[in-house]
C-alpha cells in the first residue's frame, strides 16, 4: 500500500489537535464549575454568618430588653408592694389563701386530642368559683379601683397577684382570678425568690385600659419579701408593653437583614462577574491555544508537505535511474552480444568473400576456352558433314595456352560450395537473431522453451569463450504463455552468469523438465560457486561483486522480475567450488487450463 | 610442379576458413592447415615452415599464445596473425611475446593477403634470423626517450645500464634534432607527445632507419592503432602503463640487444620490415613539426634565435631531410 505522508500527517494531527483542545476545554470547564462551587460555598457561608450575626444580634437586643425590664418589673413591684402590699395586698391575700382549694385540684386533668393534658371544664368550673368567691371578698373593689389607678397611663397593661399555693388572688382581668398557677414555671422561681421574665406576643389581651390587639408583652412572675427579710410572702406578675421597643428591634433586625441581603447579592453580583470573567478567560485560553495549534499545524503541514514534494521528486528520479540501469543492463548484453554475432558473422563473411573473389579470378581463365569452344561450335553449325577443318594458323600461340582446367572447375565448384555454406551460417544467424529478439512477433504468445533455450544458446555461444562447453538437454515439456523476448532475456542473462561463473574450462548444462504441471529450466555451471555472504543478496537491486563500472547489479533482479511477471520463481543452489544451479519455474500453458479460462 | 614460394602453415578451428586459404595459397605455396594452435605446433617441429599465418580466437589455444610458442620453435618461420574481433590484451601479448610480423584483419582482401605472405615468404628464405647471442659486444648505443614526463624521464635513466647513452626530447622537433645530430639505437616514445600524435615519426623513422629498435607506452590505445603502429612501424615491444620498473629494464637490455643483433647483421633488419606508410604522411609530418617548433620556440629557445625564425626552420628541415633521407 502507498503511503500517504501529507494526508496521514493531515489526519493524524488535526485528531491529534482535537483531542488536545477537547480536553483543554474539559478542564478549562472543570475549574470554572470547580470556581463557581468555591464561590457559592463561599456564598453560603457569609449568608450564614450575617444570619447567624443577625439572629445573635436580636437575641441579645430582645434579652436586654427583656432584663432591662425585669428589673424595671422588679422595681414596679417593690415599689407596688411598698404601696399597697401591707396595707391592701397582705390582709387580701391572707382571706384568699384561706378559702380552699382542694376541691378543684383534687378534679383530675385530662389528656386532649393533641396528647397535652388539659383541664376539663368541671376543673375550669370548679376555680370560676373559686375566683367569684375571692371576687366577693369586700377588700376587692376598693383593691382594684387602687390598682387600677396606680397603673393607668403607665406601659404596665396588667398586674397579677398570687397567693403562696399559686392561686390567683387578683389580676387587673377580674375573669382570671381564682385560676391556678402551682405548675407554672415563672411562678416557681419567683416562689424561690427569683424573679422570672418572658416576651410573649399577644393578638389580643385585656388590658387596664381595655382589650387591646397585637402586642408584645413581656411578662414578669416577681417574688414580694417580707420587709426586712428574704422570705418569699407572694408573688406578682406584671405584664409590660414592649410592642415599641420589640417593633425598633425588629427594624433594625430587618435593617440588618437587608443589608445582609444586599451584601449577599453584591457579592453574587461579583462572583457571577468573576465566574464570567474566568469563563471568558479561559475561552480565550482555549481559542489561543486552538489557534497556535493551527498555526503549528499549519507549518508542519508546509514542511510535510515539502518533505513530501522532496521524496517524490527522490523516488521519481530514483525510478529513473533505475530504468536507466535497466536499460543501460539491457544493452550492455546487447551490445555483448552485437559484439558476439559480429564475429560469428565476420568468419562465414570471410571465407565467403575470399572464395568469390577467387572465383572470379578463376572464372577469368575460362574466358579462352570457352571462346574456343564457341568458335568450334560456330564452325560446326556451318557444315554439314562430319567433318570439320580448322585454321590454327593464328590462334596456335593462344591454344597453347590452355592447360586442363578440370581440377579447377571441380575447385570453382567447391568455392562456390563453401560460400553457400558461408552464407547459410549467415543466414542462420540471421534467423536466430531474429528469435531472439522477436520484435516481428507478438508480444505475448505460447512458446516452446526447449526452442527459446536453444536460440539463445547459440546467441550465448558467440559471446561465452570457446574453452566454455555448452550442453543442452531438453525433454518434452508443453509450451509457456509468456513474453518470449523478456524470457529470452532472463535465459541470455543467467547462461552469461553461468559462464561468468567460470573462470577457465567448464561446462554449462541447460536441462528442460516437466514438474508438478510446471515448465522446470535448470542452468547449470561448474564455475566457482555462490560465496554464502553473497547467497542472500544476489537478488537485491543494485548488488553487485563486480567492480564499480562493470555490473549494474541489475541482472538478476530483472530476471527474477520478469520470471515473477509470469507466475513462476526462480531459484539457486550452490556449492562453493563445484559450481551452481538456477531453476526457472514457470506455468505451463495446458490445453484444459486454457479451455477452464475460455 | 613448379617451384612453390614457400611453405606456409594456417591455423584456424574454421575449415571453411582453411581451404579457402588453402585454395588461394596452394597456387604459389606450398601449404598445410591445422585445426587448433597444438597440431599447429606439433606440425611446426615436423616442418620447416616459412610463412605462420594463424588465427587469433580459437578454442583451446588462442592465436597469441599459439605463436609465442611457435616463435621458439620456429624463429625462422614469420608469423602473421588474423584477427576479427580481439581485445587489445592479446594483441599487446602476440606483439611482445609473439614477435608479429603482421597482423591482418578479418575479413581480408586475398591480393593484399597474397602480397604479405610473399614478402614474408621472401624475407624468411633471404634473411637469416639473427642467432640471439647472449650480451652482444658493443656499447655506446643511445637510448632517445621522447616524453614531456618528469617521472618516466627519471624512471627510464634509472633502469638504463651504464654503457648506454640516454638522451631524452620533450618534442617532437628535439628528438628531429637530436635524431639528425647522432644515430639513435633505441627510441621510446609516448603515442602523443604534448599535442602531436608522435606515431608517424616512429613508423617514418622504422621505414627509413629499419636498425632503430622502437618501443612505445600505451595507456588505452584502440586495437587499430596499435595494429597500424606495427604494421607500418614494427614497434619492438609495447609497454603497458603504469610502467614497472623492473619490466622496463627488462625491456630495454632486450631492445638494446636486439639493435646490436641488427646492427651486426645488417640483412636481418628485413625481418623488421614495414608496409608502406600512405602517401604524404612524411610531408605532412615535416610541416607539423615545424609549426611546433615554431609554437614552442618563443619559450624554448627564446634567447639567440628568437629573431632568428627562418633560420631555426631551416635547421629543423636540414635534420629533417637527414634523417629521412629524401633527395
Amino acid at each position: 500500500m502507498r503511503f500517504r505522508l501529507v494526508r496521514y500527517f493531515t489526519f493524524a494531527s488535526l485528531g491529534m489537535f482535537i483531542v488536545v483542545t477537547l480536553a483543554l476545554t474539559y478542564f478549562e470547564h472543570q475549574q470554572a464549575s470547580f470556581f463557581k462551587e468555591v464561590q457559592s460555598a463561599e456564598a453560603e457561608f457569609i449568608k450564614h454568618v450575617q444570619a447567624n450575626f443577625a439572629k445573635q444580634q436580636e437575641e441579645a437586643a430582645r434579652h436586654d430588653l427583656l432584663a432591662i425590664h425585669e428589673r424595671a418589673n422588679v422595681d414596679l413591684t417593690l415599689l407596688f408592694a411598698n404601696m399597697l402590699w401591707e396595707k391592701d395586698f397582705a390582709p387580701f391575700v391572707a382571706k384568699v389563701q384561706a378559702i380552699p382549694v382542694d376541691q378543684c385540684r383534687a378534679i383530675e386533668d385530662i389528656t386532649g386530642p393533641d396528647g397535652k393534658k388539659k383541664q376539663p371544664d368541671s376543673k375550669k368550673a370548679c376555680y370560676q368559683e373559686l375566683g367569684a368567691k375571692i371576687r366577693a371578698l369586700p377588700e376587692y373593689k376598693s383593691l382594684d379601683a387602687k390598682v387600677f389607678s396606680a397603673m393607668k397611663k403607665s406601659s404596665v397593661f396588667k398586674v397579677k397577684v398570687f397567693d403562696m399555693r399559686g392561686i390567683t388572688a387578683y389580676s387587673s382581668e377580674a375573669a382570671q382570678i381564682g385560676d391556678d398557677k402551682n405548675g407554672n414555671a415563672g411562678w416557681k422561681n419567683a416562689m424561690a425568690g427569683k424573679p422570672s421574665s418572658e416576651l410573649t406576643h399577644r393578638d389580643k389581651f385585656s388590658a387596664f385600659e381595655g382589650v387591646v390587639e397585637n402586642r408584645d408583652l413581656i411578662s414578669s412572675y416577681l417574688p414580694v419579701h417580707a420587709p426586712g427579710s428574704d422570705k418569699v410572702i407572694g408573688v406578682f406578675e406584671v405584664y409590660t408593653d414592649v410592642t415599641g421597643f420589640l417593633d425598633q428591634i425588629k427594624q433594625t433586625s430587618a435593617k440588618i437583614a437587608t443589608t445582609a441581603r444586599d451584601n449577599e447579592n453584591q457579592m453574587e453580583k461579583v462572583a457571577e462577574y468573576n465566574l464570567d470573567e474566568v469563563s471568558k478567560m479561559s475561552n480565550n485560553g482555549i481559542a489561543i491555544v486552538a489557534g497556535l495549534l493551527l498555526l503549528l499545524f499549519a507549518s508542519l503541514f508546509a514542511i510535510v508537505r515539502r518533505a513530501e514534494t522532496i521524496i517524490r521528486q527522490q523516488e521519481h528520479e530514483r525510478e529513473q535511474a533505475h530504468q536507466q540501469l535497466a536499460q543501460a543492463e539491457k544493452m550492455a548484453l546487447l551490445g555483448q552480444m552485437v559484439a558476439g554475432v559480429a564475429h560469428q558473422l565476420n568468419t562465414p563473411l570471410a571465407f565467403s568473400r575470399s572464395n568469390i573473389s577467387m572465383v572470379i579470378d578463376g572464372l577469368k581463365s575460362f574466358e579462352l576456352p570457352l571462346k574456343v569452344a564457341h568458335a568450334f561450335a560456330r564452325t560446326v553449325r556451318k557444315t554439314d558433314g562430319d567433318r570439320v577443318t580448322l585454321n590454327i594458323s593464328r590462334t596456335r600461340a593462344q591454344l597453347q595456352t590452355i592447360e586442363s582446367q578440370d581440377d579447377d572447375v571441380v575447385m570453382l565448384a567447391q568455392m562456390l560450395g563453401d560460400t553457400l555454406q558461408g552464407l547459410d551460417q549467415m543466414r542462420e544467424l540471421v534467423e536466430n537473431l531474429r528469435d531472439f529478439t522477436r520484435l516481428d512477433r507478438e508480444k505475448v504468445t505460447h512458446f516452446d522453451i526447449n526452442k527459446g533455450l536453444h536460440t539463445v544458446v547459440y546467441i550465448a555461444k558467440s559471446v561465452i569463450p570457446n574453452r566454455i562447453e555448452v550442453v543442452e538437454e531438453y525433454s518434452d515439456v508443453p509450451e509457456v504463455e509468456c513474453n518470449p523476448s523478456q524470457l529470452n532475456q532472463v535465459f541470455l542473462n543467467l547462461i552469461n552468469n553461468a559462464a561468468q561463473a567460470i573462470p577457465d574450462n567448464g561446462k554449462i548444462t541447460i536441462r528442460t523438465s516437466l514438474e508438478d504441471m510446471r515448465v522446470r529450466i535448470d542452468i547449470t555451471d561448474t564455475g566457482s560457486g555462490i560465496p554464502a555472504d553473497v547467497q542472500p543478496h544476489i537478488f537485491d537491486t543494485y548488488f553487485t561483486t563486480k567492480p564499480a563500472g562493470e555490473g549494474t547489479g541489475l541482472g538478476l533482479p530483472i530476471v527474477k522480475s520478469i520470471v515473477e511477471e509470469h507466475g513462476g520463481t526462480v531459484a539457486f543452489t550452490t556449492q562453493d567450488g563445484a559450481g551452481t544451479t538456477f531453476t526457472v519455474h514457470l506455468p505451463a500453458a495446458f490445453p484444459e487450463t486454457l479451455l477452464k479460462a475460455a | 610442379m613448379r617451384d612453390k614460394k614457400g611453405l606456409v602453415l594456417c591455423v584456424d578451428d574454421e575449415p571453411n576458413i582453411l581451404r579457402s586459404l588453402h585454395w588461394m595459397l596452394h597456387k604459389e605455396f606450398d601449404v598445410m592447415t591445422a585445426p587448433d594452435g597444438l597440431s599447429g605446433l606439433e606440425m611446426l617441429r615436423k616442418h620447416d615452415f616459412d610463412v605462420i599465418v594463424s588465427d587469433q580466437r580459437m578454442p583451446g589455444m588462442m592465436g597469441s599464445e599459439f605463436l609465442r610458442e611457435a616463435c621458439k620453435i620456429a624463429p625462422r618461420a614469420m608469423r602473421i596473425l588474423l584477427t576479427g574481433y580481439s581485445d587489445l590484451q592479446a594483441i599487446l601479448r602476440s606483439v611482445n611475446e609473439g614477435e608479429v610480423f603482421r597482423f591482418v584483419n578479418k575479413p581480408w582482401s586475398n591480393e593484399e593477403l597474397m602480397k604479405t605472405v610473399a614478402d614474408a615468404a621472401t624475407i624468411a628464405k633471404t634473411q637469416p634470423v639473427p642467432v640471439p647471442v647472449e650480451d652482444i659486444a658493443g656499447g655506446g648505443e643511445s637510448v632517445l626517450l621522447i616524453d614531456d614526463d618528469k617521472e618516466m624521464i627519471e624512471l627510464v635513466r634509472q633502469a638504463l645500464s651504464p654503457d648506454t647513452q640516454f638522451r631524452h626530447a620533450s618534442t617532437l622537433s628535439e628528438a628531429v634534432t637530436i635524431l639528425s645530430a647522432q644515430p639513435v639505437g633505441v627510441l621510446m616514445s609516448e603515442t602523443r607527445v604534448g599535442r602531436m600524435d608522435a606515431t608517424p615519426l616512429v613508423k617514418l623513422l622504422k621505414q627509413r632507419h629499419p636498425e632503430i629498435v622502437s618501443m612505445m607506452f600505451t595507456v588505452n590505445s584502440d586495437v587499430d592503432a596499435i595494429i597500424k603502429l606495427i604494421n607500418q612501424g614494427q614497434i619492438y615491444r609495447f609497454i603497458p602503463k603504469p610502467v614497472k620498473p623492473g619490466f622496463l629494464k627488462l625491456m630495454l637490455s632486450s631492445a638494446v640487444n636486439k639493435h646490436r643483433e641488427l646492427k651486426r647483421s645488417p640483412g636481418a633488419v628485413r625481418r623488421h620490415a614495414v608496409e608502406k606508410t600512405p602517401e604524404g604522411l612524411e610531408e605532412k609530418l615535416e610541416q607539423d613539426i615545424q609549426l611546433e617548433a615554431v609554437r614552442i620556440a618563443p619559450a624554448t629557445a627564446g634567447t639567440a634565435s628568437a629573431t632568428n625564425d627562418s633560420s631555426f626552420m631551416h635547421r629543423i628541415g636540414i635534420g629533417f631531410r637527414r634523417i629521412f633521407g629524401t633527395a
